[in-house]
C-alpha cells in the first residue's frame, strides 16, 4: 500500500513538475474539441440563389424575392462563374436549374432549397389544372343541362302521343345515380415527433460524444505510454525492480497516480463541451464522468502494454496512426453498419467503440446506469486484460521468486 | 519472518550510519532496543551473492559462459574487463534483473526474494532519474518503495545528499543537473536505503578526478561498515584499490583474485598486462 502511494505521489509531482504535460493533458483536448464546435456545430449557410426569365411566369410567387434574387440571364451566368451565387433558375417552360457544382454539400444546399420551392411551383401547377378542369366540367353541366331540356319537351310530346311506349322505355332507362360528393382530401402535413434529441441536434451534438472518447484517449494514451517508456529507457524500471516493490505495484501505481490526473481532466473536459460548449445533453454529468474515467483507465493500460513494444519516443508515437486514427473512423462517428462484417468485428474491438455507445446512450437517449452499465464493463474487461499483461510483462522481466 | 530479519538488519545499520554520519544522537537510543539479541548473528553472512555456473546468450551471441562468482562478506569486489565482455550482463543476473540460462544466483545464502531488495543497493550505467523532480524528490520516492518513511526518511536523505556533496541541490531539478550531479545524485539512490550489498554498474564512469576520490573512500567507508561492494570499471588505478577483482572476458571469468596476487602470479607489472598475458598464454597452447 505504502508502495502504491509512494509510486502514485511520484506520478503525481512528476506531472505537476511538467507544465508543458500538464498543459497537453487539460488544454490540448479543450482546444481541439473548441475548434470541432465550431466546425461542426455551426449552422449551415445559406444557399445563395437567382431566378431568371422570371417576368412572364406565373411560377413567381414559388420564388420570394427575399430567397432569390431577380436577374437576366446575362448578370445570373457572371455572378454563378464569379462565384456570387450556387445556382440559377430558368422558368421558362421547363424549368432548368443551373448549378455553381464546385462544392457537393453547397449542390446539396442549393438543391435542398429549390426543391422546397418546386414543391410550391407543383402547388401553383395543381390549382392551375384545377382550375382549367373546372371550367371544363362548368361547359359540359351547361350542355348536359341543355340535353335534359330537350329530353323533358321529347317526353311531353310522347307522353300526348304514345303513352305506352313511355313507360316500357322509362322501366328499362337505367337508374343514375346521384354523384355523391366527394369530401375534399386533407392537406398533406408531416408531424414530425422525436424519441430522442429534437430537431436542433446538429452534428456536434451526435459527434460530440464521440468525439470526447478520442481525445480523452489520444491524450491519454500519449503520456502515458511515453511516461512509462521513460520508465524503461532511462533505467529507473530497472532501479524499481531492484527494490522490494511487487510488480502489480509499479503497474497499479501508474493507474492511480494517471487516475487522479484522469479525473480532474475528465472533469474540466465534461464541463466544459457541456457548461461551455453547451452541447445537447440530458444526461446525467455523473455517468458522463464515470464512462470517460473508464475509458481513459483502457488507455492508460493499453499505452503501457505498446509501450513495451517501443524503444523510444518516436516508436511510441507509430502507434498512433496503428491504434488511434482507426478508432476515429470505426467508433461510430462515422455509421460503419454497412462496412464488411470484418471491418465492423474490428470496430467491436476498439474501447472508443464503446464509450461512444455510452457516451450516445446517456447524453442523447438520457438513460442512466441501465443504458451503459455493458459498455462500461466492456471497457473495465479492456483495462484488466491490459493490467494483467502489463503485470506478467513485468513478472517475466523479473526472474525472482515472489 | 524474513521482513523482520530485514528490520533488525536496517536498525542495525542505521544505528551505524547516525555514529559514524550524523551528529544529532536522538533517534540511536530508540535504535538500541532493535540492536539487542541476535543482531550480530544475522548479520555475519559469509556470501551476499553468489553465482554458480551462469551461461547467457541473446541470440546467437553468447555473452556469459559458465562464470562461477562468490563474494565474501565486507569486500571490494572489482569487475573488470574489455567493453562487451559481459560484466553489466552479469551485474544484472546476479541482481535478478535477468535470467540466467543455466544456473543459479543467491542473494544472502538463499535464492533472491523481493526483501533480500531491501539490503541491496544498485546504481545502473545510465543514471536512472526522474528528470522532471527534484534531487530530494527522486530520493525520497526511491526511500518511499525501500520502506523507510517519516522523520527518519527525511533526516537519511539530507544525510546522503551530504556524502554525495549535492545538499545545497536537492531543491533542484535533475534536468538541471550537470553529468557528474546526475551520476553522485544516483550513487545516492543507491545508497539511500543503507544496503548491505552493493551493486555498482561503473559508479565513477565521467567524473572528475576529485569526485572519483571522493567516491572512492566513500566507498572503503561503506565497506568499513561492514557492506559488501561489487563495482565493475575500466579505470585502473580503481582497481588496484579492490580487494578482490574478476577479469570478464568473452564472457569467461579468465582470472580471480587480490590484484597483487595476481600481478605477482602472472608476473606483469600492472592488472591490464593480466589480459595480454593470459592472451599470450592462450596462444601458446
Amino acid at each position: 500500500m505504502r508502495n502504491l502511494v509512494a509510486m502514485a505521489k511520484r506520478i503525481i509531482r512528476q506531472i505537476v513538475r511538467d507544465k508543458r504535460t500538464l498543459a497537453l493533458l487539460i488544454i490540448a483536448p479543450l482546444l481541439i474539441l473548441t475548434l470541432v464546435w465550431f466546425i461542426f456545430g455551426a449552422k449551415a449557410a445559406e444557399p445563395n440563389l437567382a431566378i431568371i426569365h422570371y417576368k412572364s411566369s406565373d411560377l413567381l410567387p414559388a420564388f420570394k424575392s427575399s430567397d432569390y434574387a431577380r436577374m437576366s440571364p446575362l448578370q445570373a451566368r457572371q455572378a454563378l462563374a464569379d462565384k456570387k451565387i450556387d445556382a440559377y433558375i430558368d422558368l421558362e417552360t421547363p424549368v432548368k436549374v443551373h448549378l455553381e457544382g464546385s462544392d457537393p454539400s453547397r449542390n446539396g444546399l442549393a438543391m435542398s432549397k429549390i426543391n422546397k420551392s418546386m414543391q410550391i411551383v407543383q402547388q401553383i401547377n395543381v390549382k392551375k389544372m384545377k382550375a382549367s378542369f373546372t371550367d371544363i366540367i362548368h361547359a359540359q353541366q351547361k350542355s348536359i343541362q341543355e340535353q335534359q331540356q330537350t329530353l323533358r319537351q321529347m317526353t311531353e310530346v310522347m307522353q300526348r302521343y304514345a303513352p305506352s311506349a313511355l313507360t316500357s322505355i322509362m322501366q328499362n332507362a337505367p337508374k343514375g345515380e346521384k354523384p355523391t360528393a366527394t369530401a375534399a382530401p386533407e392537406k398533406v402535413k408531416l408531424d414530425v415527433t422525436y424519441l430522442h434529441g429534437n430537431d436542433d441536434l446538429n452534428t456536434f451534438d451526435s459527434f460530440g460524444p464521440a468525439m470526447v472518447g478520442i481525445f480523452v484517449f489520444l491524450f491519454i494514451f500519449m503520456i502515458g505510454g511515453v511516461s512509462f517508456l521513460r520508465e524503461r529507457t532511462t533505467g529507473t524500471l530497472d532501479r524499481l525492480m531492484a527494490s522490494p516493490i511487487k510488480n502489480y505495484q509499479i503497474i497499479w501505481g501508474y493507474m492511480i497516480g494517471f487516475g487522479l490526473f484522469v479525473i480532474v481532466q475528465s472533469f474540466i473536459l465534461t464541463c466544459y463541451i457541456v457548461y461551455v460548449l453547451n452541447i445537447y445533453t440530458i444526461g446525467h454529468l455523473l455517468d458522463v464522468l464515470i464512462i470517460v474515467f473508464i475509458l481513459s483507465f483502457s488507455a492508460l493500460s493499453l499505452s503501457i502494454l505498446l509501450s513495451t513494444f517501443a524503444s523510444n519516443e518516436l516508436q511510441m508515437f507509430q502507434f498512433i496512426p496503428l491504434v488511434i486514427v482507426p478508432q476515429v473512423f470505426l467508433s461510430g462517428l462515422f455509421p460503419i453498419d454497412t462496412l464488411p462484417g470484418w471491418v465492423r468485428a474490428l470496430g467491436n474491438l476498439m474501447p472508443i467503440h464503446y464509450s461512444t455507445e455510452a457516451l450516445r446512450n446517456i447524453m442523447i437517449r438520457g438513460t442512466r446506469f441501465e443504458g451503459w452499465w455493458f459498455d462500461g464493463l466492456i471497457l473495465i474487461l479492456f483495462s484488466v486484460v491490459f493490467i494483467v499483461i502489463n503485470i506478467l510483462v513485468i513478472r517475466a522481466s523479473r526472474p525472482v521468486v515472489d | 519472518m524474513t521482513y523482520y530479519l530485514s528490520v533488525f538488519i536496517n536498525g542495525h545499520f542505521y544505528l551505524y550510519w547516525l555514529l559514524n554520519i550524523s551528529q544529532s544522537h536522538s533517534i540511536i537510543i530508540n535504535e538500541h532496543s532493535v540492536q539487542l539479541g541476535n543482531t550480530k548473528d544475522v548479520t555475519i553472512m559469509s556470501y551476499p551473492v553468489k553465482g554458480e555456473h551462469l551461461h547467457k546468450h541473446y541470440k546467437n551471441q553468447i555473452v556469459l559462459n559458465d562464470v562461477s562468482l562468490t563474494l565474501h562478506e565486507g569486500e571490494i569486489y572489482g569487475l573488470i574487463g574489455p567493453s562487451g565482455a559481459g560484466k553489466t550482463t552479469l551485474v544484472r543476473i546476479l541482481l535478478g534483473l535477468e535470467k540466467a540460462d543455466k544456473g543459479a544466483v543467491e542473494l544472502f545464502e538463499q535464492k533472491p526474494t523481493l526483501n533480500a531488495f531491501r539490503s541491496l543497493g544498485y546504481m545502473a550505467q545510465s543514471d536512472a532519474l526522474y528528470n522532471e523532480l527534484s534531487a530530494y524528490q527522486n530520493l525520497d520516492f526511491f526511500a518511499s518503495i525501500q520502506g523507510m518513511s517519516g522523520k527518519a526518511k527525511k533526516q537519511r536523505i539530507l544525510e546522503v545528499a551530504k556524502t554525495v556533496n549535492l545538499e545545497k541541490d536537492l531543491k533542484k531539478s535533475v534536468a538541471q543537473f550537470s553529468g557528474g550531479m546526475k551520476r553522485r545524485l544516483s550513487l545516492a539512490a543507491a545508497l539511500v536505503h543503507r544496503p548491505r550489498l552493493y551493486l555498482l554498474d561503473e559508479p565513477t564512469v565521467g567524473l572528475d578526478p576529485m569526485i572519483r576520490r571522493n567516491i572512492w573512500t566513500l566507498f572503503h567507508y561503506l565497506k568499513g561498515k561492514g557492506a559488501t561492494i561489487i563495482v565493475t570499471t575500466h579505470v585502473m588505478d580503481e582497481v588496484a584499490q579492490c580487494d578482490r577483482v574478476g577479469l570478464l572476458s568473452e564472457g569467461k571469468l579468465i582470472a580471480q583474485g587480490a590484484p597483487k596476487e595476481l600481478m605477482d602470479h602472472y608476473g606483469v607489472p600492472s592488472v591490464e598486462e593480466i589480459f595480454i598475458a593470459i592472451e599470450k598464454a592462450g596462444d601458446k597452447k
